[in-house]
C-alpha cells in the first residue's frame, strides 16, 4: 500500500467509524429499509387496486331531463331492462347477467367522446342493473386492433368486450382473437331483434356462417346541404338560364362538381359549393374514392385477385373527384373531418358529405353537451336538407361489438354486449348528443323519440335509412388498411399533382403486393365471402336485393 | 498515531463481531449485490426486447398472417426494396440536415446576441427558451392552426403585407410543405442550439478578448480567431445532439401533414410508424427499425469520433 492508498483507506475508514458512530445509515438499516420498502411495493398492488374500484365506482348515471326525448328514451331503456317485455333481450340480458355481480367486464371504445356513451350512461345504468362494473379501456383506432391482437397472443385475458371494426373481423376471427355468438344468441337473445337490424348492418358481423359480434354504428355517409342556398329563387333561376336544369340536391357525381361550381361562382368568398375531408390520413379520401368508383362500375379486383383499380372507372374517379376540389373551399385538401364541420356549421360551405354526426351538429343538438364543445355553434341550424350521396354512399366503417376469446367472463362479456345492442338500450345510446354512435335499426330510423330531437330529426332519419338502402360498405377482408393507406396516398399524390394514371397504377401494385403477402387464393376466399354480403358492390345494394326499408 | 485514534474508538463503540464464512463473502461482494437489481431490470428492459426484436425481424410477426414462421432476410429484403422506405430515408437525411443547419445558424447569432449582459435579457432569455418545453405534437397542432387553410392566420397576414393574395397551401403544395415543417422544427429547436452556444460562449475567457482589443483585433477577427476554436467543441456537442433527435423527426409530421400528400413527407420513423402501426407488419417494422439504427449509428460514430478528437488531452 503506498502512501496515496493509505491515506485513501484511512480517510474512508475514519468516514465509516464516524457515519457509525453517529448513528447514521449502515448496511443493515440499508438493507432492513430495502426490505420495507419491497414490501410496501407488494402491498402497494392490492391497495392501488381497491383505489381503483373506488374510482371506478365514482363513474355516475347521466340521465338528461325526463321530460326530453333523450330522457323518455333513457327511461324506456332502464324501464325494457327492468321490467320487460319478458321475451326482450334487454330484460333478458339484465335477468341472466345478475348472476354475475361483482365481474368487472373489460371493454374497449375509442378514445375520446366514443367512450363516454359507456362512462356517463350504459357502463353505469349496467351496473345499476346488474351489479357488474365496466372498465373502458380508451384506444386509438389502429390499437382496437392490434391491442386486441397483442393481447391474445400474449393470453392475457385483458378485454372482455372488443369494439373493432366490421373490417376486422374475418382477421380477428380467423386469428382466434374473438369468439362466436351463436350458442349465447341461441340461448339468451330473442330473435326478432336481430330482425330489427337494417339489412345493410345485419349480415356485417357474419363471416362464414357464424355471427362474431353485434353490429353497433350506422356509420352511413349522407350528403348535408344548405336548403335555403338551394332554395332561393336567384340561384335556382340562375341555375336554369345557366344549365337549363333545376337546382337540386345532385343525383351523379358530374352534377355534383358542377353543382359545386355554381355556387362558388355565385357566392364565393362568402360560401363555397362544397367541401371535403381530404388531408393525408383522414379517411375522407378512401372513402370517397372507394364509394365513387364503385357507383362508376369500378370492381375492387379481378378474377385473379389483381387490383381493378387501372380502369376507366378509377380515372373517371379521380377527374369527378378533381373537378368537386376545385370548386371547394380554399384548403379544401387541408381539411380533416373536424374541421369541415367547423366550415359546414359557420355557413362556409354548400354541400358536405360525411358522417351522421353531421345533421345533429348542424342542428345544434350534439352541441348541447359540453363534452362536444369544441364543434362550432352551428350557424345554419334550420337551413340544412338532407340527401343521398349521388350513386351510392359508403358505409364508412361502422363499429362491432365483438366477445374477446380469451375473456374470464365470455357470458357476462357476452350479456353485456346484448343488453347494450338491444333495441331500447342501443336507440337512448344513439340518441346521447356527445355520442358519435349512429342509428342502424330500423326501430331507430322508426323512433318517434328520436324524431323528435330536433326539429327536422325525422327527415333525418328517413335520409339515413334510404342512404343504407342503397349503400356499399368497406371492404371487408384482411389487408383491409393496407388497401386503405394505398387509396388514401394515391389520393393526395393525384391532389398534390400527380397524374392520376400513374398513381392508380402506383396505388395498384400496392395492393397487388398486399394480395400476394396474404396469399393470392386466401385473399380470393375473404374477397368471396365479402361479394355475398348485401352492399359489396353497386350492383347488390340492398335495395336491388329487393330487401329495402321503407319507413 | 491515526491507526491507534481509529482503534481506540472502535473499541470505545464496541468493535463488531467476528463475521463468518458466507458474511465475508457477502461483505466482499455486496456491491455487487446492490447493483445487480439494477443490473437485471436494465438487462429485462432493454437488452431482452433488442434481442426479441432481433428475433422478429428474421421471423413473420404480422397481425394478419397467422404464425411465426421463420422467412430469413424476407422483412429486410421488403424494405430495401420499398421506394417508399428508400425516400423516408434520404428525406430524413435532407429535412434533418436543414432544419439543424438553421438551427445552427439562429442559435450562434441569438447566442452571441446574449452572450453580453442588457437590461431585459433575462426575460428575453426566458421566453426564447419557451419552445424547448412544449411538447412536438402541441408545436405541430400550433403551426397547423397557423398554416392551414382556410381558418388559419398566415396567408391572410401575407396577403395584407405584400398587397396582393397569397394562396399557399402550406401544408400540401411543395415546396412549402417542406418549408413549413423546417420551420415548426426550426421554431421549436433554434433554443435548444441557443442555450448550448450560450454556455460556451461563457466560458470563453474574457482576457481573451482584451488581450484581442489592446492588439487592435476587431470583432470579426476575433470571431475566427478567438470564439470559433473555443467555442468549436460546444458546436460539435450541439450540432450531435440535435442532429441525433432530428433524424427521429414524427409528431410535427404525424399532426402536419399526415405524411402527405401521398408518401411526400414520410420520414423514416414515420415510414417505420406507418408499416407497423397502421399496416400491423410488425416483423417488416422492426427490420426497417435495425437498418435505421445501423445507420444512425454510423452517423453518430462519425460525429462522436469528431467530437472526442476535439477534446482537449
Amino acid at each position: 500500500m503506498n502512501d496515496h492508498e493509505k491515506r485513501d483507506f484511512q480517510a474512508g475508514l475514519e468516514a465509516e467509524v464516524d457515519a457509525f458512530m453517529r448513528g447514521e445509515t449502515t448496511r443493515r438499516t440499508f438493507i432492513t429499509r430495502f426490505g420495507q420498502m419491497t414490501g410496501m411495493l407488494a402491498a402497494s398492488g392490492p391497495i392501488l387496486a381497491m383505489m381503483t374500484d373506488w374510482a371506478l365506482a365514482q363513474q355516475k348515471l347521466e340521465l338528461a331531463d325526463a321530460a326530453s326525448p333523450l330522457g323518455q328514451a333513457q327511461a324506456a331503456a332502464m324501464k325494457a331492462s327492468m321490467e320487460g317485455p319478458a321475451d326482450g333481450s334487454a330484460f333478458r340480458a339484465v335477468e341472466a347477467a345478475k348472476a354475475h355481480s361483482g365481474v368487472t367486464l373489460n371493454m374497449t371504445y375509442e378514445a375520446g367522446l366514443q367512450a363516454l356513451d359507456p362512462r356517463n350512461f350504459s357502463g353505469p345504468m349496467w351496473e345499476q342493473l346488474t351489479g357488474m362494473k365496466s372498465n373502458v379501456v380508451e384506444l386509438s383506432n389502429p390499437d382496437q386492433y392490434s391491442k386486441a391482437v397483442a393481447e391474445h397472443i400474449a393470453g392475457s385475458g385483458a378485454y372482455d368486450v372488443l369494439d373493432i371494426s366490421p373490417a376486422w373481423t374475418p382477421s380477428l376471427a380467423n386469428g382466434g382473437v374473438i369468439a362466436p355468438l351463436d350458442d349465447y344468441i341461441a340461448k339468451y337473445m330473442n330473435p326478432a331483434d336481430l330482425e330489427d337490424y337494417h339489412p345493410l348492418y345485419k349480415a356485417l358481423p357474419t363471416y362464414k356462417g357464424k355471427i362474431w359480434g353485434f353490429f353497433d354504428d350506422g356509420d352511413m355517409f349522407a350528403l348535408y346541404y344548405r336548403k335555403d342556398i338551394f332554395e332561393d329563387p336567384k340561384m335556382v333561376e340562375a341555375y336554369q338560364a345557366k344549365f337549363n336544369a333545376k337546382l337540386a340536391p345532385p343525383k351523379t357525381w358530374e352534377e355534383y362538381a358542377q353543382i359545386a361550381q355554381f355556387i362558388t361562382d355565385q357566392m364565393a368568398p362568402n360560401v363555397y359549393g362544397a367541401g371535403h375531408f381530404r388531408k393525408a390520413g383522414s379517411p375522407g379520401n378512401q372513402f370517397d374514392f372507394l364509394q365513387q368508383y364503385r357507383a362508376n362500375g369500378g370492381k375492387l379486383f379481378g378474377d385473379d385477385m389483381k387490383a381493378g383499380l387501372v380502369s376507366d372507372a378509377g380515372v373517371k374517379t379521380l377527374q369527378n373527384m378533381i373537378a368537386a376540389n376545385a370548386a371547394s373551399i380554399p384548403g379544401n385538401n387541408e381539411l380533416d373531418a373536424v374541421s369541415l364541420w367547423a366550415a359546414f356549421l359557420t355557413g362556409k360551405v354548400a354541400m358536405i358529405y360525411s358522417w351522421p354526426p353531421s345533421g345533429r351538429m348542424a342542428a345544434n343538438y350534439s352541441q348541447s353537451a359540453t363534452a362536444i364543445n369544441f364543434i362550432p355553434q352551428s350557424q345554419i341550424a334550420g337551413k340544412v336538407g338532407y340527401a343521398v350521396v349521388p350513386g351510392n354512399p359508403e358505409h364508412a366503417t361502422g363499429y362491432n361489438k365483438a366477445l374477446s376469446a380469451d375473456s374470464a367472463n365470455p357470458e357476462a362479456a357476452y350479456l353485456f354486449m346484448q343488453w347494450a345492442c338491444s333495441p331500447p338500450v342501443s336507440l337512448a345510446r344513439c340518441m346521447l348528443p356527445y355520442a358519435l354512435r349512429d342509428p342502424y335499426r330500423i326501430s331507430h330510423f322508426k323512433s318517434e323519440l328520436y324524431g323528435a330531437l330536433f326539429p327536422s330529426a325525422k327527415e333525418y332519419l328517413s335520409n339515413l335509412n334510404n342512404s343504407a338502402n342503397v349503400g356499399l360498405l368497406d371492404p371487408i377482408m384482411p389487408g383491409a388498411q393496407d388497401y386503405f393507406l394505398s387509396i388514401d396516398r394515391m389520393c393526395t399524390a393525384v391532389w398534390a399533382g400527380a397524374d392520376p394514371k400513374a398513381s392508380l397504377e402506383t396505388a395498384a401494385a400496392e395492393w397487388n403486393e398486399t394480395t400476394d403477402r396474404l396469399g393470392v387464393d386466401s385473399q380470393k376466399a375473404f374477397y368471396t365471402e365479402f361479394l355475398k354480403l348485401p352492399g359489396a358492390t353497386a350492383d347488390n345494394t340492398v335495395e336491388k336485393l329487393g330487401m329495402a326499408v321503407t319507413l | 498515531m491515526q491507526h491507534t485514534a481509529t482503534i481506540s474508538r472502535l473499541k470505545a463503540t464496541g468493535a463488531p463481531p467476528r463475521l463468518s464464512g458466507f458474511a465475508q463473502w457477502a461483505d466482499r461482494h455486496f456491491k455487487w449485490l446492490l447493483v445487480a437489481p439494477a443490473v437485471l431490470l436494465i438487462l429485462a428492459l432493454s437488452v431482452y426486447p433488442l434481442l426479441f426484436s432481433l428475433v422478429v425481424s428474421f421471423i413473420n410477426y404480422d397481425f394478419q398472417v397467422p404464425g411465426h414462421a421463420f422467412v430469413g432476410l424476407k422483412n429486410f429484403e421488403r424494405v430495401v426494396f420499398d421506394p417508399v422506405a428508400r425516400w423516408s430515408l434520404l428525406l430524413t437525411a435532407w429535412l434533418s440536415g436543414i432544419s439543424v443547419a438553421i438551427e445552427f445558424v439562429l442559435g450562434l447569432l441569438v447566442a452571441l446576441t446574449m452572450v453580453r449582459s442588457f437590461p431585459g435579457r433575462g426575460v428575453i432569455m426566458s421566453i426564447l427558451i419557451v419552445p424547448l418545453f412544449i411538447s412536438p405534437v402541441i408545436v405541430g397542432q400550433a403551426w397547423t392552426l397557423l398554416l392551414q387553410r382556410p381558418f388559419g392566420p398566415t396567408n391572410y397576414i401575407l396577403t395584407q403585407l405584400l398587397g396582393q393574395e397569397v394562396t399557399i397551401g402550406w401544408m400540401t403544395e411543395s415546396p412549402w410543405l417542406y418549408v413549413s415543417l423546417i420551420i415548426a422544427d426550426v421554431w421549436q429547436w433554434t433554443p435548444f442550439m441557443f442555450v448550448i452556444l450560450l454556455a460556451g460562449l461563457t466560458a470563453i475567457p474574457p482576457n481573451l478578448y482584451e488581450a484581442a482589443e489592446l492588439d487592435g483585433v476587431n470583432a470579426w477577427q476575433a470571431f475566427w480567431a478567438i470564439t470559433l476554436p473555443h467555442l468549436a467543441p460546444m458546436m460539435l456537442l450541439a450540432l450531435t445532439f440535435r442532429l441525433l433527435d432530428a433524424i427521429r423527426m414524427f409528431d410535427t409530421i404525424f399532426i402536419m401533414t399526415g405524411g402527405g400528400p401521398g408518401t411526400r413527407t414520410y420520414t423514416a420513423s414515420y415510414y417505420l410508424y406507418t408499416v407497423g402501426f397502421t399496416q400491423f407488419h410488425l416483423s417488416q417494422a422492426t427490420a426497417g427499425s435495425w437498418l435505421f439504427l445501423i445507420f444512425t449509428a454510423l452517423v453518430v460514430m462519425l460525429l462522436v469520433r469528431r467530437l472526442l478528437k476535439t477534446e482537449p488531452v
